[in-house]
């Protein structure tokens, strides 16, 4: 029995911006939890009014992580308002560095920000402590030094095909900025040779292709190598596959979109069948955020803050619904959604799951890199031009590594004449809709435990981590 | 209270040998532009001196700083410089969640009362009683205030703490504000960027962390030594724009040449910043030699001059030598033309410069 009813835990380090989790106790246990984003920028504001390539440059700075996953978003509405999609060869190079930055930030989440917390003093006296904390100690941990190095690394292709990171320029409607020549392919490739070796030394400890072949759960736990390893011994231990389940439903707008098709594939899980996504049926419900207005598709929505900031509302993010219900969004969803089998067997699970199919993700996602790599032709045109019309309206649908990223762009006489965006974590860490349906996290941590005295519950700290979630993209 | 540190004690625990520690200094002397001289009073002021606590703090931002910060290219520094800061408080990266954060923040206050460095990352919004960056249940700008308070010196990272940057764009909806306008008693050191590069994030905290003071500043309070340059000055491409070859289209001929991007909207002409020398990503490349103008990143209100891709003008208003210090931050306008006046500028120079060489 917990004689606190009430708990507020943040804010939450290790996790990129602001955050905050009001939990409603009994018996031990979360019973009810609230979500609250405390920080925003106001960006869609600022962008109405402005030249629509401003948001080329603007959007990106919404966020220092995924940067790259902002400015293909915004170069993607750009390009379906123009009607001028970019070149094959430009796509494929967009694909690239994108894809460069998503599999940074699954490696960054597991080492720096999910793994860390295990090495809290509470799981002491566990087998695998000791090698927990040697590690994935904070700053410290071997692990932790070894990714920064690595993804330096492989941002290499970054610096020669985007110029620099974070918040690059060089992804427009129309392709990208830079024809990578002959030495700059062998670069790329070098580069990701290099990352290979270290995913398969130290993240995966055996072969990208036979993790990849992993088709369920139980063949999941019985891989050992690596630090991968390390965290299944751990999940098996501490039953992470149970902890903070999810309800099973998925959405994925398909991510690296190139001219034969997704890398992963579009679509929305439900009831154990992947269906279509129905772009008309998403809107963004303003009932529980500090926003005016009301419900409305994205090409029709504002953000207007509401200064009073009421008693009945309890965050900035807007609660965004898919047919009426709140969907999850992330590699895990995407997995699923692409149907690869050992993801389809996890889906509805908790913690266990969504961290394996960012691995399964980061896995399987080199191998697309290095294929895009292979098949650079440098005598090809990577870019293509065209004005943009006085009036129009565009969707620009692209998977960051954090799930489905959406920007809605309308041009009114040449100017942007309104911008809606619904990033990742707006869709997992959404609040409570007009009929009080609870967000993805919101779902996920009921049920979750709460032992006596303990004021930032580990299992939360789980829970909220295996979203991996980016708050600032959140309200932006 | 026990005496604190030195930075050599804090290398020598984790466990940083001493050749590697020499060859800090030396790397550390190089960065900054320092004579070989200056290695072993480094290395003398590491040891005997006690280290200088950081506090990292973030505001309404990005994290890009953080990002670019930890992939610096230069691992020993960027180690130790993060070993250092760790030890005290940073929200991004510390071990610590929730309560136990806030009070070890409140702890290196108190602890290092008037010796820590303050490095924000971001900057407070002041509208509606700064409730748009809530950090532990209180505005941002108190706890901003709080920890400046006592403090020996302001870091203010990036374009967010130095001027605003994108949050503070029209119509500034949060009241955006730069660091340097909330807090008036304390000495500023602004590393504008967006983010800064790396290795100017480490240089200029590796210099205040060993000397013990701030570099010198240019009239904007920038460090001159990363600052006082403009990118068009140091641009591999500049021998285009000399010779009048320009990109005109983004699919044309001349971009896929590598030839200027003046007229694609370049701000080189007018940004003062390191890019075109150390370059991004551990000196791979920088905007624009990956093909994409420079958008002044690191100079005040770069966010709303009217258009990313206008070109700019009244360069030929800077004279031929003129430093950041005698123009302050020019504006860009879109009228076009100067171009010219500037290319032939360029040409007397080099002909003025072969006369001195003869």
């Amino acid at each position: 029995m917990s004689d606190t009813p009430r708990l507020v835990v943040g804010p939450f380090n290790r996790v990129e911006g602001d955050l905050e989790v009001q939990l409603d106790l009994a018996d031990g246990k979360v019973v009810s939890a609230q979500v609250n984003a405390p920080l925003y920028r106001g960006f869609e504001r600022m962008l109405e009014g402005r030249a629509p390539s401003d948001a080329l440059t603007l959007t990106p700075r919404i966020c220092g992580i995924c940067s790259i996953s902002q400015s293909a978003a915004a170069a993607r509405a750009l390009a379906a308002a123009t009607g001028v999609m970019p070149t094959p060869q430009g796509a494929a190079m967009a694909a690239l560095i994108h894809a460069v930055e998503n599999a940074s930030d699954h490696l960054f989440h597991f080492n720096l920000f999910f793994m860390p917390d295990f090495t809290r003093p509470c799981y002491a006296g566990r087998g695998w402590y000791e090698r927990a904390v040697d590690r994935f100690a904070a700053i410290n941990g071997a692990a932790g030094r070894a990714a920064i190095a690595a993804r330096t690394d492989l941002m290499h292709i970054l610096g020669l095909m985007a110029g620099k990171w974070p918040h690059t320029l060089a992804l427009q409607p129309g392709g990208v900025t830079r024809a990578p020549g002959p030495r700059d392919k062998l670069r790329i490739e070098t580069a990701l040779r290099q990352f290979r070796k270290y995913l398969e030394r130290d993240v995966f400890g055996g072969a990208l292709e036979d993790f990849c072949a992993l088709d369920s759960p139980a063949a999941l736990m019985g891989w050992t190598g690596g630090d991968v390893g390390l965290f299944l011994e751990i999940a098996a231990d501490t039953d992470l596959a149970a902890m903070g389940r999810g309800a099973g439903r998925y959405l994925s707008f398909g991510a690296y979109e190139l001219a034969e098709g997704h890398g992963f594939a579009p679509g929305l899980w439900r009831a154990g069948r992947r269906g279509p996504v129905d772009q008309a049926a998403i809107i963004e419900d303003p009932s529980h955020a500090w926003m005016l207005g009301g419900a409305a598709h994205p090409f029709k929505g504002q953000t207007t803050p509401d200064e009073t900031m009421r008693e009945t509302a309890y965050t900035w993010c807007k609660a965004p619904r898919l047919g009426g219900e709140p969907v999850e969004v992330g590699a895990l969803a995407r997995q699923i959604v692409d149907g690869h089998p050992l993801a389809v067997a996890l889906a509805g699970g908790g913690v266990l799951a969504r961290v394996a199919g960012r691995l399964l993700e980061l896995a399987r996602t080199q191998i697309l890199m290095e294929h895009w790599a292979r098949e650079i032709d440098t005598e090809a045109v990577f870019m293509r031009t065209a004005a943009l019309p006085e009036t129009a309206s565009g969707a620009g649908l692209v998977e960051a590594a954090r799930g489905a990223l959406g920007h809605w762009v309308r041009i009114e006489g040449g100017k942007i004449a309104s911008y809606q965006i619904i990033a990742p974590t707006t869709w997992n860490f959404s609040p409570r809709d007009a009929q009080g349906v609870p967000g993805p996290l919101e779902t996920a941590l009921v049920g979750a435990p709460v032992a006596e005295g303990e004021d930032t519950p580990v299992a939360v700290q789980h829970i909220v981590r295996s979203f991996d979630p980016c708050m600032v993209c959140t309200v932006h | 209270m026990s005496q604190i540190e030195t930075f050599y004690d804090v290398m020598r625990r984790q466990g940083i040998t001493r050749r590697s520690f020499m060859k800090y200094c030396s790397l550390t002397a190089a960065a900054l532009g320092l004579g070989p001289s200056f290695v072993p009073k480094i290395a003398h002021a590491m040891e005997t001196k006690p280290r200088t606590p950081v506090i990292w703090v973030h505001g309404l931002e990005c994290t890009c700083c953080s990002e670019s910060f930890i992939r610096s290219a230069h691992p020993l520094a960027k180690d130790v410089v993060l070993s250092m800061i760790s030890l005290d408080y940073d929200d991004t990266l510390m071990a610590a969640a929730g309560h136990a954060a806030e009070a070890a923040f409140e702890d290196t206050i108190a602890k290092y009362k008037g010796n820590y460095i303050l490095a924000v990352e971001g900057n407070p919004p002041l509208n509606e009683d700064g409730m748009f960056c809530i950090t532990g249940g209180k505005p941002f700008v108190e706890k901003l205030r709080h920890a400046a308070k006592d403090a020996k010196a302001i870091i203010s990272w990036g374009a967010c703490a130095s001027y605003g940057c994108v949050q503070a764009a029209a119509p500034n909806p949060t009241q955006a504000t730069p660091v340097h306008k909330v807090i008036t008693d304390k000495p500023i050191i602004k590393v504008p960027g967006c983010p800064p590069i790396a290795e100017v994030m480490t240089g200029v905290i590796t210099y205040m962390l060993t000397f013990d003071r701030m570099p010198e500043l240019d009239r904007q309070g920038r460090p001159a030594m990363f600052y006082s340059q403009r990118i068009h000055d140091k641009c591999y491409r500049r021998p285009h724009f000399d010779a009048g070859q320009f990109v005109e289209q983004w699919d044309d001929d001349a971009a896929r040449k590598g030839y200027c991007l003046y007229k694609m909207g370049c701000k080189g002409p007018t940004t003062y910043n390191a890019c075109s020398t150390v370059r991004w990503n551990e000196g791979v490349s920088f905007p624009i030699q990956s093909g994409h103008g420079c958008i002044g990143c690191s100079e005040d209100g770069f966010w709303d001059q009217n258009g990313f891709y206008e070109r700019v003008t009244g360069i030929k208003q800077f004279g031929i030598e003129a430093t950041a210090d005698q123009i302050g931050f020019a504006t860009t306008a879109v009228v076009g033309g100067a171009v010219a006046v500037h290319a032939a500028a360029s040409a007397l120079k080099r002909a003025q410069k072969k006369n001195e060489e003869a």
